[in-house]
């Protein structure tokens, strides 16, 4: 029997990020499971799925951009709960204030949260390792300060009645429509992500993360790219918190909280640092947890209150973080990757 | 070896007067060396002489607090280490596990930063420039991959390579950036006699490929053979240059390395 | 009360809490220092400590056991605390990189805030009174007999805390470890048992200062806050100096009293961020805080 495993044939071949006509037929089965999803779900009239679904996707546009900070650059930030707060209110902030239509208030919300991240992490790319983690740290706490004291951002109520996006003159209104919205947009942010890493910017980053003073003498200007991972970092942080906002039409300070912040990094670890599919697992794992315990403290079996389901959440999550960088430092990528090899050499490997 | 003309025979790097202490303790004493283009050029003396610290104040790492170095009769003491290497001097570290977790096909492709441009935005599309600047270097990478001869490694992370194999992709690393010259920190030491062999024929095809080979090495044996001239550094300061016949013969060089 | 009196009452107050929160930083710096752990889950150990002393020692309407019986079960309790922390974790992460062990210490801080959320719940539990409650009048200054007798205490506590680094030979290896892992070794402390007396002096001193923050405000699971001010205190001190701390924490301390008061009406709450915007203008203007050095990078 053949061992499997394809011989690349070109260099275009080597980097597409598809190489097979067997994994493009795997991808379109996948992505038409998860458009068909929310219909199954939804014929079973359970539209908590849904909803469970949506901030799933939201929360992985959001790590994607991590990720890129913290995971293939290194550069641990606390900020990025942060930054998706600042991509909610601005979004929020220009829609009703300003009565900016919904695409152009998102787009200039997220770049100017990305200006605002370039200047937070100025203070902290002067500085190594866990320096930066205290610079964000102190920029979340700053930006909670300011928006907690200011009118235009509605003080500790927060604000209302965000619009919602229409596409082709189609309002995107209700939990299925935002379904098929996110998930476009994902998948978009997914292949950006993944383009990155194929990249000359992505290998900057990674040889920045592995060892930032080596990687001068390549000719990379360290401080720029650190300022260039934060920048894109939070593009994406903004991105979904702009999205997050318009979804529930509401921007609350509660919404955006340091746990969250660190919920995000412990995903990545979960997931593998650096790698989108990691990144992805990770938020997937996390949530799942969430929601199953959610699911267990409203059943009948083991009804629990809602406080208690919130910090047995937090206890397991807190385990969850430990276990894996303690025993599995690389993440669940890693035991996939595994798989993988053993699954092309078989039957030859063990 | 003679020089077969006057372009090969002018200074490409020069420096005069270097003096760098870290808390009052001198690392380099006044020293000045010149190196001529097309050369490989070595650079000895016993452990602590400062030879590292010499590379270092090339490259922008170090800041000497006097001296002047040019290259190419540019002055790049004030330059910072990444705007070094875009003028076309690259080095390898005496640490060659520099980036653990990347493979050596993400190090050399990272190596070909300063020759390809494209931007955060072409990154995140992949198309049109990132792309074909992708297989421009792609092209170049796999040269320099059958050159060092590493095509086993192409896709195993360093953390999982043998010493002599991070040795031979750090030169390969520095290969890739295409440089106009080279300075490799003891690329030989802790390496058995094949590996070394095969470093020596390395380092002399680049010279045929007409690089300025700097070359930081303790193995005398290597550097007589295959060096130019020798610099001799000791306790910061040049005791003596010259062919390696002339090296070989100075009483001050074995009282150097003897006395240690 | 004129201005100068008004002054000098927040500069006072200010030193007393900046004592207490000099000793509950000296914590961190210890781990820090000796362990290269940077520790964020050291607020959830001031606050696990605290609740650890409270459950032996009890509330006024319901005192358990006698303080010197309760204060010593404590100490056993945290002691073991901290060695456990040490051998089921840290241990494992030696040689693995600076970033790794820190987002441990954020799963860490998850673990704790969660269990002592469930186990005492979100409420304010008061602690027997162990030292004297009351005004103590200086003129026209008023300070609490709490604050003043927490400050003696954690000047007391600092001074051992120094003294054992300076002059005990095990203090010696620890300090020794920081610079130079052989080093300690020949000193005749294992770098394993180092590890195991940085965990444990570290909860036993998160937890005295636990004691005397839920002895002034009553302890609750927003202890598990402090490590913000913490964070401020050994920024603005140097990340690897008890001296500092101490400094670090008077600054601190003071300047919060100073900002509430006289920014306060102005910008309501400001007391809160102002250790942060502290910690970033001490990070912009001197890294290594007062006292700090910052250890030379090699090529
Ligand atoms: N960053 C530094 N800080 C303090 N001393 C240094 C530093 N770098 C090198 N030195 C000292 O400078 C001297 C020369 O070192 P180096 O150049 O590494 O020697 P070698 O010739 O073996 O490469 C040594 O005494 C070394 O301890
Ligand atoms: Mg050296």
């Amino acid at each position: 029997m053949r061992a499997r495993g394809r011989r690349k044939t070109s260099y275009a071949a080597d980097i597409a990020v598809i190489h097979s006509g067997r994994q493009w037929l795997t991808l379109a089965v996948f992505i038409g499971l998860l458009v068909v999803l929310p219909l199954v779900l939804n014929a079973t009239h359970n539209l908590n799925w849904v909803t469970f679904l949506n901030f799933t996707l939201i929360i992985i546009i959001a790590v994607l951009g991590l990720n890129v900070t913290t995971g293939m650059t290194g550069q641990v930030s606390l900020g990025h709960s942060a930054f998706i707060m600042l991509g909610g209110y601005g979004l929020a902030m220009l829609t009703l204030k300003a009565d900016w239509p919904f695409w152009a208030a998102l787009a200039v919300s997220t770049l100017v949260t990305g200006l605002i991240a370039l200047i937070v992490a100025i203070p902290a790319i002067r500085l190594k390792g866990f320096y930066v983690a205290v610079v964000t740290l102190a920029f979340f706490y700053i930006a909670q300060y300011v928006i907690r004291n200011l009118d235009i951002t509605g003080g500790t109520f927060g604000l209302i009645g965000i619009p919602s996006p229409s596409i082709a003159g189609m309002s995107i209104k209700g939990d299925v429509r935002w379904y098929y919205l996110l998930l476009a947009l994902t998948i978009l942010c997914v292949l950006v992500s993944v383009n990155i890493t194929r990249s000359r910017l992505g290998r900057s980053f990674l040889a920045v993360r592995d060892n930032d003073v080596a990687t001068a003498a390549l000719g990379v200007n360290v401080p720029l790219t650190k300022l260039r991972a934060f920048f894109v970092g939070s593009l994406f942080a903004a991105l979904a918190g702009g999205l997050w906002a318009s979804y529930v039409s509401v921007v609350r300070l509660d919404q955006f909280t340091i746990w969250d912040s660190i919920w995000y990094l412990g995903m990545i670890v979960i997931g593998g640092a650096g790698s989108t599919a990691g990144a992805i697992m990770g938020v997937i794992f996390l949530r799942l947890i969430s929601q199953i315990l959610h699911v267990i403290g409203t059943s009948d079996l083991i009804p629990l209150s809602s406080t208690v389901t919130i910090y047995s959440t937090q206890i397991i999550y807190g385990l969850v973080i430990i276990l894996f960088i303690t025993l599995k430092p690389m993440g669940m990528i890693s035991i996939w990757q595994k798989f993988k090899i053993n699954y092309k050499r078989w039957p030859f490997g063990v | 070896m003679i020089d077969s003309n006057e372009v090969t025979g002018a200074n490409i790097l020069k420096g005069e007067d270097i003096h760098l202490s870290f808390d009052g303790v001198k690392a380099l004493d006044g020293l000045d060396f010149s190196v001529k283009a097309g050369r490989i050029v070595s650079v000895i003396g016993p452990n602590g002489a400062g030879k590292t610290c010499l590379i270092n104040c090339i490259t922008g790492y170090y800041r000497p607090q006097q001296g002047r170095i040019t290259f190419n009769r540019q002055d790049i003491l004030h330059q910072r280490p990444h705007q070094i290497a875009r003028l076309g001097i690259s080095r390898t570290f005496q640490d060659p596990t520099t980036y653990p977790s990347m493979t050596a096909l993400d190090i050399l492709m990272a190596g070909r930063y300063i020759h390809t441009r494209a931007t955060i935005l072409d990154a995140m599309l992949f198309f049109g420039r990132s792309r074909r600047e992708e297989l421009e270097s792609r092209q170049i990478v796999e040269e320099i991959i059958q050159f060092t001869q590493i095509e086993e490694l192409r896709k195993v992370p360093v953390a999982a390579m043998s010493f002599g194999q991070r040795k031979q992709v750090e030169i390969a690393r520095a290969l890739v950036m295409q440089p106009t010259l080279i300075i490799l920190d003891e690329p030989m030491s802790g390496l058995d006699e094949v590996m070394k062999e095969i470093i020596t024929d390395l380092i002399l095809n680049m010279f045929d490929r007409g690089m300025t080979i700097v070359l930081i090495e303790h193995d005398a044996q290597v550097v007589m053979e295959i060096s130019h001239s020798i610099i001799v550094l000791d306790n910061g300061r040049r005791l003596t240059e010259g062919t390696p016949r002339e090296i070989s013969l100075d009483k001050r060089v074995a009282e150097a390395y003897l006395g240690l | 009360m004129d201005a100068a009196t008004i002054l000098l009452q927040l500069v006072l107050s200010g030193i007393l809490v900046g004592g207490v929160y000099g000793l509950i930083g000296m914590g961190f710096v210890v781990t820090y220092r000796s362990a290269n752990v940077f520790n964020l889950a050291y607020g959830q150990f001031v606050m696990f400590g605290a609740f650890i002393a409270w459950s032996f020692i009890g509330s006024p309407q319901e005192p358990r056991l006698p303080l010197p019986i309760a204060l010593f079960l404590t100490l056993i309790a945290v002691i073991l605390f901290g060695l456990a922390v040490e051998y089921l974790l840290f241990r494992r992460m030696i040689g693995r990189p600076m970033h790794a062990t820190f987002i441990l210490t954020l799963g860490i801080m998850a673990l704790l805030h969660g269990a002592a959320m469930l186990i005492w719940g979100p409420g304010v539990h008061v602690l027997v009174e162990t030292v004297p409650r009351g005004a103590i009048h200086l003129g026209s200054i008023v300070l609490s007999q709490e604050y003043v007798w927490s400050f003696f205490l954690a000047v007391i506590i600092a001074l051992a805390l120094a003294l054992m680094f300076q002059r005990t030979r095990l203090g010696l290896a620890m300090r020794a470890a920081y610079d130079n892992q052989v080093a300690a070794r020949c000193l005749g402390v294992s770098a394993r048992m180092n590890a195991q007396i940085t965990w444990a002096i570290a909860a036993v001193i998160a937890t005295l200062g636990g004691i005397l923050m839920g002895t002034v405000h009553g302890i609750s699971t927003t202890l598990g806050e402090l490590v913000m001010i913490v964070l401020a205190v050994v920024l603005i001190g140097g990340l690897d100096s008890l001296i500092g701390c101490v400094l670090g924490g008077l600054i601190l301390a003071i300047g919060m009293n100073l900002s509430s008061y006289y920014l306060g009406p102005h910008l309501p709450g400001v007391e809160g961020i102002f250790s942060m915007a502290l910690i970033l203008i001490v990070l912009l203007v001197r890294p290594s805080g007062l006292m700090g050095t910052r250890p030379i990078e090699r090529v």
